[in-house]
């Protein structure tokens, strides 16, 4: 029985038996190697789900969709290693109940989808641990990373000013992030109105940057931010700097376990100190 | 309609000389809002002030913008002022057009354009400044004195006398401090013990005072009027209730080798001691590393002779943990180990001593009952050496600054080694000597001239032993000659250095240190015992090195600003605190984990039926302290701080 099999009989297993009330997971999208979300309530739904290479969207964000948990009735969802990421941190900032959630693991490599063994947010510590040791890049992204690394601070700052031209303030780079949670944006408060809403360098750097400190130490580096850009700004790579910072200075992998604590609000006696005089 | 007021003050010439205030004080005029702008030579004086209070009435403002210093320096003044023309204090501002302008700046001209901004800042933010009420919080009317020697003691028998409960903590098993080890102290003579004793007394028989010995400070929590303070009461295997202090225990213990603390390792002491004969209180202690019962689980010798039961070996350290209004931090010093002089051959010779194990031999109360013997072999030295600045005022190796009491200790050892040793000869090599105080340089004067201590400008560089001499070798810089002199002791003036947990500590109770880890007072000179955190005050040599009369004055004023802050039953506390906005709170708790004063909790929202709908961050008024790192924490903007809203800062930005 191949993967999507096995997965669409334990979703409908789930449903069938009322442990969920609902199972979010992938169903076909707008062409045949897209993938959208699937909201499955009943155990004939489960037979619609597709679980395969094009299965790429982080899906842990509709957990924290208003009152969507507040009956404390169970949900399934289908999640990647850095979608248990998302539910970890999730849960460690209150917004969740890890109890809550059955999670339907499996991990993508080179095409071939596999399964995850485990249920529970909790049960995925090895794997965590083993993400932490050995993080991946794609050679096409380490090429780039590279680039930018290469260059001087003024070249890096044309780059980055050459791309944040492009961005059109859509914030579909927002609305994607399973972390961008909040009721009420910064870029929504106009009382003031610290982040300019025209989409000029100073308004566009402004956005980009307020988002890259909000992400510090909690972005899994899902690409969801990434794929959704519809000018193709390489928002990941930022993340990406951000979270290796993060690592190196305070080794703080984001989404370990539910109980991390955020790293920009912790300290521990030994941080390092190099930027305090 | 703003109607904001402009003072731009000379600072006589700190300002007046590289600003033009004409032409600021005419800009600012021309600025949208302000109803009036004046310039005058010094606005923080009398003169001054009126002029502010007759503008607020005359002009009925709205608002004052003060451009002159630092708001650290006169802020508070300036807030007074416009308070008592009317107008609340917290629609005053400071623009720093000193500190942050004149003083750092050369040409007037763009001097004068950055005035002109930071000040035009200034009336942007207090155009949208609200009226603030202070908060007024309880205080406890109880202070925590940090440290028992002379500096605790003083403070603690200060605040107490003046009716205030007191809680005393020394970590060591008896009150005394550095000052019970000394002879006599300088300039009088008078023995230290005959002066302390009593102190000590008094203070663990004080109606008000509640003496904790044997035990050290955990955590420190709350704020000025509202600590919240756990001591661990280490256990001292001794009941203190049961024991009489006769002493049983102490003479019969096996174990009698232990190098003695109090002593300067120049004596020894058993596993069960009290410090010293006068130890206040006079109960024992076991000291669990050297036990035998504790090293090989047999033994218990003072068990058994104890005729009230009270040796407990089971005894366990408790905590304490209590409500504090005030605290002292009197924890004193310790000095720098000298043994890394291996010129001096400090640790090699036995008797190349330091300055304070010659106060243990120069004692009545020391090893040698008062008689300066040389530790090798007990004979009276005949000749002696003392190097001063043996580790201070030596940036290479030692430290940088001056010790401060080794001139006047090492004039009076070489007095006392005159006045015990008939005969014998003391020389003394100098860098300066520093005798600024009530009686001291008479005192200095004395030892050379009727003590005939030979006083020689110039530093020591090697001492070695040469035929059972201890041979010195140093220059008089004076007569410009090499000069060795053929010593049976020699004496290291040793710097002062701070305790060696100074800097854990001060993390412990949230004060600061300077770079070799005194603790920091909030002015040098205008604010000398207060910390920069409210409530906490600075005693002692934990602050600088520091002699007993320095130490005993400060002791004193620190007990004045706790009794100060203690006559009143409320505080009234600056209202500049966080507010959360419940409905655009996420509820991720980044804020209550940011906060370092524990003054966020969860707060449930509650639909009509009582049901819940979202937990929120609420921002306790009477804990938080307006530091603002949770305004930067939080992700949603949910988060504002009075006094500095966004919208304030904002408008401040805008208007440079």
């Amino acid at each position: 029985m191949s993967i999507q099999e096995q997965y669409r009989k334990k979703a409908a297993e789930l449903l069938s038996s009322g442990e969920v009330k609902l199972v979010i997971g992938y169903g076909s999208g707008s062409t045949p190697d897209r993938r959208r979300a699937l909201f499955a309530r009943t155990a004939d739904d489960a037979a619609l789900f597709h679980v395969d290479a094009a299965c790429d969207a982080n899906l842990s964000g509709y957990l924290v969709n208003e009152g969507l948990l507040s009956d404390k009735k169970k949900i399934g969802i289908f999640l990647k290693p850095e979608g248990i990421r998302s539910v970890n941190i999730l849960a460690a900032e209150s917004q969740l109940d890890p109890d809550q959630i059955v999670i339907l693991g499996f991990t993508e490599e080179n095409g071939t989808v596999s399964g995850l063994q485990g249920t529970q947010a909790s049960d995925f510590t090895s794997l965590m641990t083993a993400l932490k040791e050995n993080r991946t890049t794609s050679e096409k992204e380490q090429a780039l990373v590279d680039k930018i690394e290469a260059m001087t601070p003024q070249e890096r700052f044309a780059f980055w000013q050459a791309e944040f031209e492009k961005c059109i303030k859509c914030y579909a780079c927002r609305q994607v992030c399973p972390m961008c949670y909040c009721k009420r944006c910064i870029v929504d408060n106009n009382q003031p109105q610290w982040v300019h809403t025209s989409s000029h360098t100073l308004g566009n750097f402004e956005w980009n940057l307020v988002r890259a400190f909000h992400l510090s130490g909690r972005c899994v580096e899902c690409g969801g931010c990434d794929r959704a850009c519809p000018v193709n700004i390489p928002l990941r790579l930022i993340n990406r700097r951000m979270a290796n910072e993060v690592l190196d200075a305070f080794d703080h992998f984001s989404g370990m376990n539910q109980n991390q604590e955020p790293v920009l609000a912790s300290f521990k006696k030994d941080d390092p100190e190099t930027f305090i005089l | 309609m703003a109607k904001i007021g402009v003072f731009i003050c000379h600072c006589g010439e700190n300002i007046g000389a590289k600003i033009d205030c004409t032409r600021l004080t005419s800009a600012m005029n021309d600025h949208p809002g302000v109803s009036v702008s004046v310039e005058y030579k010094y606005f923080c004086s009398d003169p001054g002030q009126e002029n502010v209070k007759k503008a607020i009435r005359e002009h009925n403002l709205t608002g004052v913008v003060v451009a002159a210093c630092s708001p650290r320096m006169h802020e508070a003044t300036f807030r007074k002022a416009c308070a008592e023309a009317g107008l609340n204090p917290y629609l005053c501002e400071i623009a720093n057009i000193r500190e942050q302008c004149s003083w750092v700046h050369t040409d007037q001209d763009m001097a004068t354009e950055k005035a002109i901004e930071i000040t035009r800042s200034l009336i942007e933010k207090v155009k949208l400044n609200n009226e603030l009420q202070p908060i007024e919080v309880p205080v406890t009317k109880r202070a925590l004195v940090i440290g028992g020697g002379i500096a605790g003691i003083q403070a603690a028998l200060d605040i107490a006398n003046a009716g205030q409960e007191v809680v005393l903590v020394e970590r060591e098993p008896s009150l005394g401090g550095h000052m019970a080890q000394l002879s006599e102290t300088f300039p009088t003579l008078d023995c230290s013990q005959c002066i302390m004793t009593p102190r000590m007394v008094e203070a663990a028989q004080h109606p008000k005072i509640r003496l904790l010995t044997y035990s050290e400070i955990e955590q420190v929590e709350g704020f000025i009027g509202n600590f919240k303070v756990r001591i661990r009461q280490k256990s001292r295997y001794v009941d203190m209730k049961a024991c009489t202090g006769c002493g049983d225990c102490i003479q019969k213990c096996p174990q009698k080798k232990i190098s003695d603390e109090f002593d300067c390792a120049l004596g020894k002491r058993p596993a069960i001691y009290t410090p010293f004969a006068q130890a206040v209180p006079n109960i024992p202690v076991i000291d669990k590393e050297h036990c035998t019962f504790f090293k090989n689980g047999k033994c218990k010798v003072c068990q058994k002779v104890c005729e009230t039961n009270a040796i407990n070996f089971e005894m366990q350290d408790e905590f304490l943990d209590l409500e504090i209004g005030a605290i002292v931090v009197a924890t004193g010093f310790q000095i720098q180990n000298t043994a890394m002089y291996g010129e001096y051959g400090y640790g090699k010779y036995a008797d190349v001593i330091t300055g304070l194990q010659f106060e243990r031999l120069a004692s009545a109360s020391g090893p040698t009952a008062g008689k300066i013997l040389r530790p090798s072999d007990g004979k009276e030295p005949q000749t002696i050496v003392f190097i001063q600045c043996a580790g201070s005022r030596d940036p290479s190796k030692g430290v940088k600054y001056c010790s401060k009491i080794c001139c006047m200790y090492t004039a009076k050892h070489a007095m006392l080694y005159a006045h015990k040793v008939h005969g014998g000869k003391a020389h003394v090599f100098y860098m300066d000597i520093r005798a600024a105080g009530k009686g001291y340089d008479e005192f200095t004067r004395r030892a050379i001239e009727e003590d005939e201590a030979a006083y020689m400008r110039g530093r020591v560089s090697k001492v070695w032993l040469e035929n059972g001499k201890l041979m010195v070798r140093g220059v008089d810089t004076l007569l410009g000659k090499p000069v060795e002199i053929a010593a049976d002791m020699v004496v290291l003036a040793t710097a002062i250095t701070p305790q060696p947990d100074a800097r854990e500590f001060a993390k412990v109770v949230g004060i600061g240190c300077d770079e070799y880890g005194f603790y920091n007072e909030a002015h040098l000179k205008l604010r000398p015992v207060e910390t920069a955190t409210a409530g906490i005050f600075l005693a002692g040599a934990c602050q600088s090195p520091k002699d007993i009369p320095d130490s005993v004055s400060q002791a004193s004023a620190c007990a004045s600003k706790v009794i100060g802050l203690f006559s009143r039953d409320q505080l009234e506390r600056e209202p500049v605190i966080a507010i959360n906005n419940e409905s655009t709170c996420s509820g991720c708790w980044g804020c209550a984990l940011a906060c370092p004063y524990n003054a966020i909790e969860k707060k449930d929202i509650l639909s009509r039926s009582g049901e819940l709908i979202k937990q929120v961050a609420f921002i306790n008024p009477g804990l938080c302290q307006g530091c603002g790192t949770c305004v930067t924490f939080c992700r949603s903007n949910s988060i504002d701080l009075a006094g500095f809203t966004e919208k304030q800062i904002f408008a401040e930005v805008m208007g440079l």
